[in-house]
């Protein structure tokens, strides 16, 4: 009972991460229809980013994470305006090629620029564990769980009732019509490229308090994670990205917990692919039918 | 002497001297142990890209998990050489062909369910079954687990890398320019049109994916035997983006843009080596900038063509060419044109087309109801009412794209309810959409060969093979198709790309398309929408023809009561998914009920009651 509790609970602190990036791709995906592989690697540039500030410059766990943010927002509002912009018109698998260009390239530079051997992060809560019986849960699960939970609200928040939120919501339902309706596309895209690189930088944080091994390449298992969570859930469709972060987390954990370690990743990608044979566009997705 | 011809032999000396020149200097120990290598590397990615690009570039459906299959192949190949004891000379072929039988087998388990999703949820299935299993390689027994699979006799040789990626290429090119590789493009260009022109979508799109695997286990097979071990690492997610990324740089669905790109990715980062550690960033540059500057690849979808080439630079070869026909022997083949299907005119009175009790509903909506239809032979009957009254759902009803739930279809006086779309395409119902639904980047003519398939017959051995079978049926269809555009005065615009067609234009190769199925019952859905006055008159006048030339009876839906009045001989009025009235022009046009569902009650007519 307490192992099945430990590894929910365990599920649940990884899910969350997974949920906050997962959003990332969700929103990009929603709006510009173009799975950017580039978003795993932000997690990267994010981890780094927490990790010199604090190791270098010294400042508080706290500081490290706005920083964080910052720079993600920059590099991933770069990105789209460099790589993926001009490509907007073009067939949908350039700029599928291109976002795995970018995958690459910011993972070279930065094995040139801190070598390929992974740094430890460095432990930031000393806080004791909370003890409810024989289980205990380390402060950082309970401050992932709260934070993500926060986030995907303000998010929902952010998207159902505020005008960005709105022009966003229009802009991924047609595109055109929304420039006629005198909503700037190319600024909208932007805060979705920013809002989503702001979530990928606090989930790169949180993923490494909990594995404290930052390398250039880090960035790619979680991504891919968080992108299949995004599509369990329906890609495109916020509330999903966070449910299918969490079954994504859970599943992991359990099978970790009680079958084995390495058949994990396959559990995750059977509960995918049944997921997919029989709701052909995620759990929360709805079915459409190309009208003839 | 013919182009073909001329391009076969050219092909045959270019494949020839380019195995020539490489064994020659390989022999001459002119390379090195590491370009040999290299080369063999070339070969296989030559044969994982073009492969990848049947499924991805012709079929248009993109796959993430080639890498997969490979492995698959990998594993099977090396288990049979290990563990069969005959000569290497015996098991290695049988290994290749086992390890792809095997990919085979996998990619229609694998296809089945996961064809059935489209674009990038179809991307991310392929993904998760590949990582599957690459996670079941790594633990099964018999593997060696992710230690790796050891000691496998190395037995390629560039001379078996050379000849079997040959062989492949050359297949899947003839394939994709027979009916069958018609088939799978116009899938990739219009999967309502293509299953509604007769194309059985399903089958093609499981066929085209299977063989893919087919062929990208041969290319594990060889891998296997040439690196020696194997580890399940190896065959990764990123392994299946490397060959996609071949196939989109060098074009979608461009076989010779994917050796191209095969070559010189696989060959660049050999050539970088001095580099060292920047040549992994130079690489994923040059991918983002190729694809800015060239989103459509290098070639698009074109192909590059040595007989092109070398017409454009030397002319005077033609006589040396011309003396080799001479002495080459004459065959004169005959034409088989498509099979005219024999419809059965026993019962010369009965409709053609008729619905009982036909109605569908969805959820809570019912969308038809008990919509009665007769069609008889050679007859023009229009089918009108208000926008939403159900017009096109009658049509898809009749041509299988809905299931309805009540009532029954007969056509020639067999029910053809549950059918699917292309089956009764091939039993005699061809139609058009509201939305113009052309295969828009293939030319005219292609447009109208992929409507023959129904009435073909040559298997995909024929096509691969071309045998004088697949020579004979398509210089028939090529006849038929010219006949077809000609009668419509289109012959002229027969090797334009379709979507460059005026509209007017592209509404008739839709008639066009439909009437080469050679069908008893045609469907027109608004054909006239969007043409002014002058072209409507003239489309009047091609649908008088068309009954007169090809004997058909044709139901059209259309708004514009010029056309309706002028050429139809009876009216069906649909309002609200039931039949409000039918008749002549003349009884439909004072028809109060009708006026009524059109324009509204008006005040008088309330008062009065």
């Amino acid at each position: 009972m307490t192992l099945l509790l430990n590894q929910l609970i365990n599920g649940l602190q990884i899910g969350s991460i997974y949920a906050l990036i997962a959003l990332g791709y969700t929103m990009v995906y929603g709006i510009v229809k173009l799975i950017n592989f580039a978003h795993g690697d932000i997690i990267m540039v994010g981890a780094y980013t927490a990790l010199l500030v604090m190791t270098g410059l010294g400042l508080p766990f706290y500081v490290a994470i706005v920083l964080a943010m910052a720079v993600c927002i920059v590099f991933g509002v770069l990105i789209e305006r460099v790589a993926y912009r001009p490509l907007r018109s073009s067939p949908r698998i350039s700029s599928l090629i291109t976002a795995i260009g970018v995958s690459y390239l910011l993972q070279n530079v930065a094995q040139l620029i801190f070598t390929p051997t992974p740094r430890p992060f460095p432990a930031v809560f000393s806080v004791k564990p909370l003890v409810i019986g024989e289980l205990s849960i380390s402060f950082i699960t309970i401050l992932t769980i709260a934070v993500s939970v926060a986030l995907m609200i303000l998010l929902q928040f952010v998207v159902r009732r505020t005008k960005v939120g709105k022009a966003m919501r229009a802009v991924s339902e047609d595109m055109g019509a929304s420039q006629l309706m005198g909503i700037s596309v190319d600024k909208t895209v932007s805060v979705t490229f920013a809002i989503g690189c702001a979530l990928a930088a606090i989930g790169a944080v949180l993923y490494c308090v909990a594995y404290p091994r930052v390398q250039p390449t880090m960035g790619s298992l979680p991504g891919l994670k968080a992108f299949i969570a995004a599509v369990l859930g329906g890609i495109g469709i916020l509330p999903g990205a966070m449910l299918g972060g969490f079954i994504m987390g859970i599943a992991e954990s359990l099978t970790k917990g009680y079958i084995s370690s390495q058949l994990a990743d396959a559990v995750v990608y059977g509960i995918l692919i049944v997921v997919l044979i029989f709701k052909p566009a995620g759990m929360l997705g709805k079915k459409t039918r190309e009208k003839v | 002497m013919s182009k073909k011809m001329r391009a076969y032999i050219l092909n045959i000396l270019a494949i020839t001297a380019i195995f020539l020149v490489i064994n020659l200097m390989i022999d001459a120990k002119i390379l090195s142990r590491s370009n040999r290598s290299m080369l063999m590397d070339v070969g296989i990615a030559i044969i994982m890209a073009t492969s990848l690009n049947l499924t991805t570039g012709m079929l248009g459906q993109l796959a993430l998990g080639h890498a997969g299959f490979m492995a698959i192949g990998a594993y099977t190949a090396a288990l049979v050489t290990k563990h069969m004891t005959v000569d290497i000379a015996l098991s290695f072929p049988l290994g290749l062909i086992a390890g792809g039988l095997v990919a085979a087998v996998f990619g229609i388990i694998i296809g089945v369910p996961a064809l059935r999703l489209k674009g990038d949820y179809l991307a991310i299935i392929t993904l998760g079954f590949g990582e599957i299993i690459r996670v079941i390689i790594n633990n099964l027994p018999f593997t060696g687990g992710a230690m790796g699979l050891i000691g496998i006799n190395r037995a390629t040789t560039f001379s078996y890398v050379y000849v079997v990626m040959v062989l492949i290429v050359i297949s899947l090119f003839t394939l994709g320019r027979s009916r069958h590789g018609r088939a799978i493009i116009s899938i990739r260009e219009n999967e309502v049109a293509a299953e509604s022109t007769g194309i059985p979508t399903t089958r093609y799109k499981i066929f085209a994916f299977t063989l893919a695997a087919f062929f990208a286990g041969i290319a594990g097979g060889l891998y296997a035997h040439k690196m020696g071990t194997l580890s399940p690492a190896t065959f990764d997610f990123n392994k299946s983006i490397e060959y996609l990324v071949m196939v989109v740089l060098g074009g979608m669905g461009s076989l010779t843009g994917s050796i191209v790109a095969a070559t010189v990715l696989t060959m660049l980062p050999e050539l970088l080596r001095f580099l060292a550690d920047w040549r992994m960033l130079i690489y994923s540059i040059v991918l983002i900038l190729m694809m800015l500057f060239r989103p459509k690849g290098l070639l698009g979808t074109l192909e590059f063509s040595l007989v092109e080439v070398w017409d454009f630079c030397a002319k005077y070869v033609k006589k040396a060419f011309a003396f080799i026909k001479k002495h080459l022997p004459k065959r004169e083949q005959k034409v088989i044109m498509p099979e005219v299907p024999k419809y059965d005119y026993a019962n010369f009175n009965l409709p053609v087309l008729e619905t009982d009790k036909l109605g569908i509903r969805f959820g809570g909506l019912q969308a038809a109801q008990d919509v009665h239809i007769k069609l008889y032979d050679n007859e023009i009957v229009g089918l009108i009412g208000p926008n939403g009254a159900g017009k096109t759902t009658v049509f898809n009803m009749l041509t299988g794209v809905y299931l309805p739930t009540e009532g029954d279809i007969m056509l020639l006086g067999k029910s053809i309810v549950g059918k699917a779309t292309h089956e009764i395409t091939a039993n005699g119902i061809a139609r058009t959409f509201q939305n113009i639904r052309l295969f828009k980047s293939m030319t005219v003519l292609e447009n109208i060969k992929v409507a023959f398939q129904t009435r073909m017959h040559y298997s995909v051995l024929d096509g691969v093979l071309r045998t004088s079978r697949f020579n004979r049926e398509e210089m028939g269809i090529d006849l038929r198709a010219r006949e077809l555009l000609s009668v419509f005065g289109m012959e002229n615009v027969a090797d334009v790309r379709a979507d460059s067609l005026p509209y007017g234009q592209q509404r008739k190769l839709e008639i066009c398309r439909a009437l080469a199925s050679n069908p008893k019952v045609l469907l027109l859905d608004e054909p006239a929408a969007g043409m002014n006055p002058i072209e409507t008159e003239e489309l009047m006048k091609t649908i008088r023809t068309i009954r007169e030339r090809f004997s058909v009876a044709v139901l059209l839906i259309e708004h514009d009561m010029k056309l309706v009045m002028g050429i139809c001989e009876r009216i069906y009025v649909l309002n609200y998914g039931r039949i409000l009235a039918q008749g002549t022009p003349e009884e439909i046009a004072t028809n109060s009920e009708v006026v009524e569902a059109y324009l509204g009650k008006s005040e008088n007519t309330e008062r009065e009651k």
